[in-house]
C-alpha cells in the first residue's frame, strides 16, 4: 500500500518538473545525456577516429539491431513486465527467413514477410499466454526462451545459409540516402600534462550530402519516433504506465489492459524479426544461434536508460541514449585498444554509477521538492 | 485435537479403507505373494503350470517354481509383495492418523515422496537385474506397477483431504496439490514412459548420471531460490560460478594446499554475495540491475584475466567432485544434504522464515520488527556462499576448468528454481521444488536422448515441458483459489 502511494506522487512530480525548462538537465534522461557527452569526450581523446561521421555512422548500423528491440522492451518493462525470449525470436527469424528462402524455394521478399509475421506470432504467443492464462511475463518469456531457440535449432538442424542475391544486403550493408555532415577540422591530442591542442582548425563546413547513410538508420528514426509518439502522446501509451503504475487500478479504471499488454507484445516479437532481417542482411550469412544474449544487452540498454525495472516510469529518449551510450563505449575503448571482452567490464561498471548518480539526484530533487 | 462432527468426512476414511483393502490383498491372495508377480519373463512357464494346474505354493507355503524359474528366486526376493506390505502398513498408519488429525498435507507430501523413492529405487533394482539377463521390460514392471499404484493412490488422497474450503466436487486439479507433487508425478510418468520405450534408460548409472550431471546447478539453485524468495534476481551467478572454478583450478596449480583451494570460492562466493547483496539492500538498486552490470563485469574480468586459457595439470588429489563414496559421486552428496538443510533451515530458522516475510510483504516484515536490508543481505551472501559450492562441484568435476562460463548457466539456475514452483514475485517457494526442477529438466534431457528425439529438437521440448510445468501449476493455482 505504501509503495503504489510513492510511486504515484513520484509520476505527478515528473509530470510536474517537465514544465520547468532548469529541470530538464536533472531529469533521468538530462543526467544520462551529461554522462554520455563525458563519456565522448574521454573517449574522443583516446582516439581521433572516434568522433568522425564515418565512424559514428558505422555504430548507428552495429546497434540497429539492440534499438529496435529495445523500443517494445522499453514498453514492457514500463508495464512492469519483461521479454526475455527476443533473442530467441530473433534466432528464430533469421532461421525462418533463411529456410524459407532456401529449403522451401519461396520467392526471397516472401520469405522476408515469412519473418515477420512468425516473430509477430511467436510475439503473440507470448503475450496471448501472459494475458489469459496469467503467466508471470518473466517466466513465460523464460520458457520460450529455450523453446524458440529450440525451433530454431531444430528446424535448421545447426546448418547455416548464405549466398543471398545482392539486393538483399541493401538493408544491412547498403546506403540510402545521405545525412548533411559538419566538418570541422579538429585534430587535438593531449601531451602528457601540457593541454596543448595542436593542428587546430576551426574551418567548418556544412554538407548536406556529407556521408551516405547506413539504410536502416532511417528504420530506427521513424521507428523511435513512431514509438516515442505512441508512448508519450496516445492513449496506448500512457495506457502503459498506468499499468506499470497500478494494473489493478488500470483494469478498474475500464482500460483496456489486456489488449494493450497483447499489443506490445506482439509488437516486441515484430520488431525482433525485423532486427532479425537486418542482422541476416548485414552479416549476410543465416545461423541458429543468432540474437542469443541479445536480451541482456537489450534490458541492459532500457535499464540505464532510466525505465524502472519495476515499471510505471521511463521513455523512448532514455532508451535510444542507453543503446547509443553502450555502442559508443564499447566502439570508443575498442578504438583505444582497450580488449573486447574488457569492454563489457566498462559497460557493467557505467551500468551501475550511472544508475547510482541518477538515484542520488533523484532523491535529491524530491528531497528539496 | 479431536476435529468437529461436521468436519469429518467420508474422505478421511479413504486411507484407512485402501490400507486395509492392500493389506487384505497381501495376506489373502495367494498370487500376490508368488515371486514371479507380474513377471512375464517366462509367460510360456506360468502358460504351461496354468494348463497343468500346478499349485502355486507347497503344503508349507513355499513358492512352488518351474525349473527356469528357480535360478532367478534370489532375484525375486525383492518383489512387489514386499512392497506391497509396507504400503498397505504406511496406508493403516495414514488412515488412523487422518483420523485423528484432519489436515494431513505435509504427512502425505512425506509419504507420497518417500514411496515414489522406493518405488524408483525397485524400479532400478529389476531394471538392472532384468536387463542383465535380457529379459524385457515388463518383467521389471511387476514391481514399478505396484509402486506407481500406491503413488497415485496417496496422491488421490490428496484430493479427498480435507481443504480450508473443501468442495465436494471431484477436481482433477486437486491431485496434485504442490509445486513439488507436480514435478515428482512428471519425474515418475518420465520414468516410466521412458523406460517403457527404452529400458536402458532405467539402468541404475544412468539415473544417477541424471542425478550428478546437474548437481551443481540444483546447489546454485538453493541459493537462487532464496534470492527469489525475497523478491529479487541474480543474473550473475553463471558467471560467478565459473570464475570462482578458475580462481579454485589456479590456485591449486600454483600450489596452495588443495583444501584451501576448495574452500576459496565458497569464503569468496559469499563475499562477493555480500557485495552485491550490499548494493541492493543499501544502496537500493533493483537487483536485476546490479546482476546484470555484476555479469558483464565477471564475465569480462574473468576473460581479461585469463585470456581465456583453461586451467589444466591440477594435482590428483584436487578433483572432490569425482569421488565417490558409498557407490554414490560427491555432488550427489552435495545436493540432497544441502537441499535438506536447506529446507530445514527455511522452514524453521528464524533468518530462514524472514526470507519469506519480507518477499510476502515487506511492510508486514518491517513491522514485525524485521530488518529487510540485512535479511536481503544475508540471501545475497548465501547465494553466493552456494555458488561457491557451486563452483567447486564444477572445478573438480573434469581433468580442466573452462575460463567461460557454461552458455545459459544462469538461465538454467533460474529455470530450476522457477520450475520449482518460487514466485518470481517473492514469498512463495521451496527449496525441494528446485531441486527436484533440477533433477528433472535433466531426466528430460537424457530422456530425449535415449527415445532417440533428434538432438536438435532438445532445446525446443525443454522449453514446451517447462512451459507446460509452469502452466500446470499455474492452473493448480487457480483451482485452490
Amino acid at each position: 500500500m505504501n509503495v503504489s502511494t510513492k510511486k504515484t506522487k513520484k509520476t505527478i512530480q515528473d509530470r510536474s518538473g517537465k514544465k520547468q525548462l532548469g529541470n530538464g538537465l536533472t531529469s533521468r534522461e538530462g543526467v544520462l545525456f551529461i554522462i554520455m557527452l563525458v563519456a565522448m569526450a574521454v573517449l574522443s581523446t583516446q582516439n581521433k577516429n572516434f568522433l568522425s561521421t564515418s565512424n559514428l555512422l558505422n555504430q548507428v548500423r552495429l546497434l540497429t539491431e539492440v534499438g529496435l528491440v529495445a523500443l517494445p522492451m522499453t514498453f514492457i518493462i514500463i508495464t512492469g513486465g519483461i521479454d526475455l525470449s527476443v533473442g530467441s525470436i530473433v534466432g528464430l527469424c533469421a532461421i525462418m527467413l533463411g529456410y524459407s528462402w532456401q529449403e522451401w524455394g519461396l520467392p526471397l521478399p516472401i520469405a522476408i514477410v515469412i519473418c515477420l509475421v512468425v516473430g509477430a506470432l511467436a510475439g503473440f504467443v507470448n503475450g496471448l499466454l501472459i494475458v489469459r492464462v496469467k503467466v508471470p511475463p518473466l517466466i513465460m518469456t523464460l520458457a520460450t526462451l529455450a523453446f524458440y531457440r529450440g525451433l530454431a535449432e531444430g528446424i535448421s538442424r545447426g546448418r547455416s545459409v548464405r549466398g543471398y542475391p545482392e539486393w538483399f544486403y541493401q538493408m544491412g550493408q547498403g546506403d540510402f540516402l545521405c545525412i548533411p555532415t559538419p566538418r570541422w577540422g579538429m585534430d587535438w591530442t593531449f601531451q602528457g600534462m601540457n593541454w596543448t591542442f595542436q593542428g587546430m582548425d576551426w574551418t567548418f563546413q556544412w554538407t548536406w550530402c556529407g556521408e551516405p547513410a547506413p539504410t536502416q538508420i532511417w528504420l530506427l528514426l521513424i521507428f523511435t519516433v513512431l514509438a516515442g509518439i505512441v508512448l508519450g502522446r496516445t492513449t496506448l501509451g500512457r495506457t502503459l504506465y498506468a499499468i506499470g503504475n497500478n494494473e489493478i487500478g488500470a483494469r478498474f479504471s475500464g482500460l483496456p489492459v489486456n489488449r494493450n499488454l497483447l499489443i506490445i507484445y506482439t509488437f516486441s516479437g515484430l520488431m525482433s524479426a525485423l532486427a532479425a532481417y537486418i542482422f541476416v542482411s548485414r552479416v549476410s550469412t543465416t545461423r541458429s544461434d543468432m540474437g542469443s544474449g541479445l536480451e541482456l544487452d537489450v534490458i541492459a540498454a532500457v535499464v540505464l536508460g532510466g525505465t524502472s525495472i519495476f515499471g510505471g516510469s521511463g521513455s523512448i529518449a532514455g532508451t535510444m541514449i542507453g543503446v547509443v551510450l553502450i555502442q559508443l563505449l564499447k566502439n570508443g575503448l575498442a578504438l583505444s585498444g582497450v580488449a573486447s571482452d574488457a569492454t563489457i567490464v566498462v559497460v557493467g561498471g557505467v551500468l551501475v554509477l550511472s544508475i547510482l548518480i541518477n538515484n542520488f539526484i533523484q532523491d535529491r530533487k524530491n528531497a528539496t521538492l | 485435537m479431536s476435529p468437529s462432527a461436521s468436519s469429518r468426512t467420508y474422505s478421511h476414511f479413504i486411507p484407512l479403507i485402501l490400507g486395509v483393502m492392500v493389506l487384505f490383498a497381501y495376506y489373502r491372495l495367494e498370487f500376490i505373494q508368488h515371486p514371479t508377480l507380474g513377471s512375464l519373463t517366462y509367460p510360456q512357464a506360468a502358460l504351461e503350470r496354468d494348463a497343468q494346474k500346478v499349485p502355486l505354493f507347497d503344503a508349507d507355503g513355499n513358492a512352488l517354481l518351474d525349473e527356469r524359474e528357480r535360478p532367478r528366486e534370489a532375484d525375486l526376493e525383492l518383489n512387489g509383495g514386499q512392497l506391497l506390505w509396507f504400503v498397505g502398513a504406511s496406508l493403516l498408519l495414514l488412515g488412523v492418523w487422518n483420523l485423528i488429525e484432519p489436515r494431513l498435507d505435509a504427512t502425505i507430501a512425506i509419504l507420497v515422496s518417500l514411496l515414489g523413492t522406493l518405488g524408483v529405487a525397485y524400479f532400478v533394482v529389476f531394471g538392472r537385474t532384468y536387463l542383465s539377463e535380457g529379459a524385457t521390460y515388463l518383467g521389471a514392471m511387476g514391481v514399478g506397477f505396484w509402486a506407481l499404484l500406491c503413488l497415485s493412490a496417496l496422491l488421490l488422497i490428496q484430493l479427498a483431504l480435507p481443504r480450508v474450503t473443501p468442495s465436494p466436487y471431484f477436481k482433477p486439479s486437486r491431485l496434485l496439490g504442490n509445486q513439488e507433487a507436480v514435478l515428482l508425478f512428471v519425474i515418475v510418468i518420465l520414468l516410466v514412459g521412458v523406460g517403457i520405450l527404452n529400458p536402458r534408460f532405467l539402468a541404475e548409472r544412468n539415473l544417477l548420471d541424471i542425478l550428478q550431471g546437474n548437481a551443481y546447478i540444483a546447489v546454485a539453485a538453493i541459493g537462487m531460490t532464496m534470492v527469489i524468495i525475497t523478491g529479487n534476481i541474480d543474473i550473475s551467478v553463471g558467471s560467478l560460478i565459473a570464475l570462482l572454478a578458475v580462481i579454485s583450478g589456479r590456485m591449486v596449480v600454483n600450489d596452495v594446499p588443495i583444501v584451501i583451494a576448495w574452500i576459496a570460492p565458497v569464503v569468496l562466493g559469499g563475499v562477493i554475495g555480500a557485495g552485491i547483496g550490499w548494493l541492493v539492500a543499501y544502496l537500493r538498486v533493483p537487483s536485476i540491475v546490479v546482476t546484470l552490470a555484476m555479469l558483464s563485469v565477471l564475465k569480462g574480468g574473468l576473460i581479461i584475466w585469463t585470456n581465456g586459457e583453461r586451467v589444466t595439470d591440477m594435482p590428483l588429489g584436487y578433483y572432490l567432485a569425482q569421488w565417490k563414496p558409498l557407490g554414490v559421486a560427491v555432488p550427489i552428496w552435495f545436493m540432497v544434504i544441502l537441499s535438506l538443510v536447506a529446507i530445514l533451515w527455511m522452514r524453521y530458522s528464524g533468518l530462514g522464515r524472514s526470507l519469506y516475510a519480507v518477499g510476502g510483504n515487506k511492510e508486514a516484515a518491517r513491522l514485525s520488527g524485521i530488518s529487510e536490508r540485512t535479511v536481503v543481505l544475508q540471501a545475497f551472501a548465501l547465494n553466493g556462499v552456494f555458488a561457491g559450492i557451486a563452483a567447486l562441484l564444477y572445478a573438480t568435476q573434469f581433468q580442466l576448468i573452462q575460463a567461460t562460463p557454461p552458455p545459459f548457466l544462469e538461465l538454467n539456475i533460474i529455470t530450476a528454481s522457477v520450475v520449482g514452483g518460487v514466485s518470481i514475485l517473492g514469498g512463495v517457494g521451496t527449496v525441494l521444488g528446485s531441486t527436484l526442477a533440477t533433477i528433472l529438466i535433466n531426466m528430460i534431457r537424457s530422456g530425449m536422448v535415449f527415445i532417440n528425439i533428434d538432438p536438435f529438437w532438445l532445446k525446443s521440448v525443454q522449453g514446451l515441458l517447462i512451459l507446460i510445468t509452469v502452466l500446470a501449476d499455474l492452473l493448480r493455482r487457480r483451482n485452490q483459489r
